[in-house]
């Protein structure tokens, strides 16, 4: 198995079972995966911030919620994925710090953003843990597609696996 | 924000300056004498900067202190495990426990307060610590949170960082200054580098 990297601000879509996608610490950052089992190929995004709105001239499109969401799906789709089979998994958002007031809550306004933009593209969040105080690593492995997540210094957890069907988000 | 060999200079400057600051204070605090690394100043693309912070899957113990005033930052000390036993030991209190948790953080005030207050005097800028925040967590985690704070509306981010190394122990103590990209040409004008 061979783990690839998503970094703050990236993301990655795969069609191999070899494959495992990870972005590692996510606090209030939001880990997207979208998956369509029938095809077998999965995308993750590691999302920062909620919306490019502030930004005229970005080239990191991955940061944002509004922007990374309709590229990976460009790439997903490139690998055969169906728009209409997607589900999504949602992973982060937390409140690590208390800084400044509820607007200064970038976990809740990512995991806000996140879910409402996959809600107007009818795209089902079949799981998801968010919110809270700790920061958490998703994996999402291609082979069988399941998708953990795991907080810091306890054990990984499945929250999506195709072949027992996922848990209600 | 692209910046100058010579700006870099000028804030590894006020960070060899702001870090001397706080160790002296940090000294006094634990009874030690304390080490400082060669202050580093990077211009990071983010993506990058998690990484340059540290292995993200690390469980740290950190301390996080807002900075508001003239320029808006974060200051994020960071305590690998053994090193937070070792600075509680040194203060005679246990990590794991309230109180640990509660000394490490006064030592996150006094560190950040003290290289806080050592930059806004250089800089002539009235720079305000808030009070501390700490957490147990994966040192990615951490410092994406912190980037994400200060990062909406930048591609780069400045990392001013510096080790502060306990004299006669293996342990030390990371220190990082984030601060918002706006700030950094209000501190480099003040300074008479401005663009």
């Amino acid at each position: 198995m061979a783990e690839t990297m998503v970094r703050m601000g990236e993301y990655v879509s795969s069609g191999s079972s070899t494959d495992v996608l990870v972005s590692i610490g996510l606090g209030s950052c939001i880990g997207l995966a979208l998956i369509d089992r029938r095809r077998k190929v999965a995308g993750l995004a590691h999302i920062m911030l909620p919306d490019s709105s502030t930004r005229s001239d970005t080239t990191a499109a991955g940061r944002y919620a509004d922007l990374a969401i309709p590229a990976i799906l460009n790439d997903l789709g490139k690998l055969g994925a169906q728009r209409s089979m997607l589900e999504a998994v949602l992973v982060g958002g937390a409140k690590m710090f208390a800084l400044g007031g509820e607007s200064l809550d970038i976990g809740a306004r990512n995991n806000e953003a996140t879910r409402s933009i996959l809600h107007g593209l009818r795209i089902p969040i079949v799981a998801a843990e968010t919110g809270g105080t700790n920061g958490r690593t998703i994996r999402v492995y291609l082979d069988g597609i399941r998708v953990t997540s795991r907080e810091a210094g306890t054990q990984e957890v499945v929250i999506y696996d195709r072949r027992t069907g996922s848990q209600a988000a | 924000m692209n910046l100058s060999e010579l700006q870099l200079d000028a804030l590894g400057e006020l960070a060899n300056i702001g870090s001397g600051n706080a160790a002296t204070a940090l000294s006094s605090m634990v009874g030690v004498p304390i080490d400082l690394s060669v202050p580093t100043v990077r211009l990071l693309p983010l993506v990058d900067a998690v990484d340059a912070a540290g292995d993200p899957a690390e469980e740290v113990f950190a301390v996080l202190l807002p900075v508001v005033g003239d320029l808006e930052a974060h200051v994020v000390l960071l305590f690998g495990t053994a090193d937070a036993q070792t600075v509680c030991g040194l203060l005679g209190v246990e990590a794991a426990s309230e109180i640990g948790v509660s000394a490490l953080c006064e030592v996150g005030n006094i560190v950040g307060t003290s290289y806080i207050s050592a930059l806004g005097a250089m800089a002539g800028m009235s720079l305000e610590p808030m009070s501390p925040q700490a957490a147990r967590d994966m040192l990615g985690a951490v410092v994406a949170t912190v980037l994400g704070s200060v990062a909406q509306d930048s591609d780069t981010t400045l990392f001013l960082d510096t080790d502060l190394v306990f004299e006669g122990t293996q342990s030390s103590i990371s220190f990082l200054l984030v601060p918002q990209a706006h700030g950094v040409g209000e501190l480099l004008s003040r300074l008479g580098l401005g663009d």
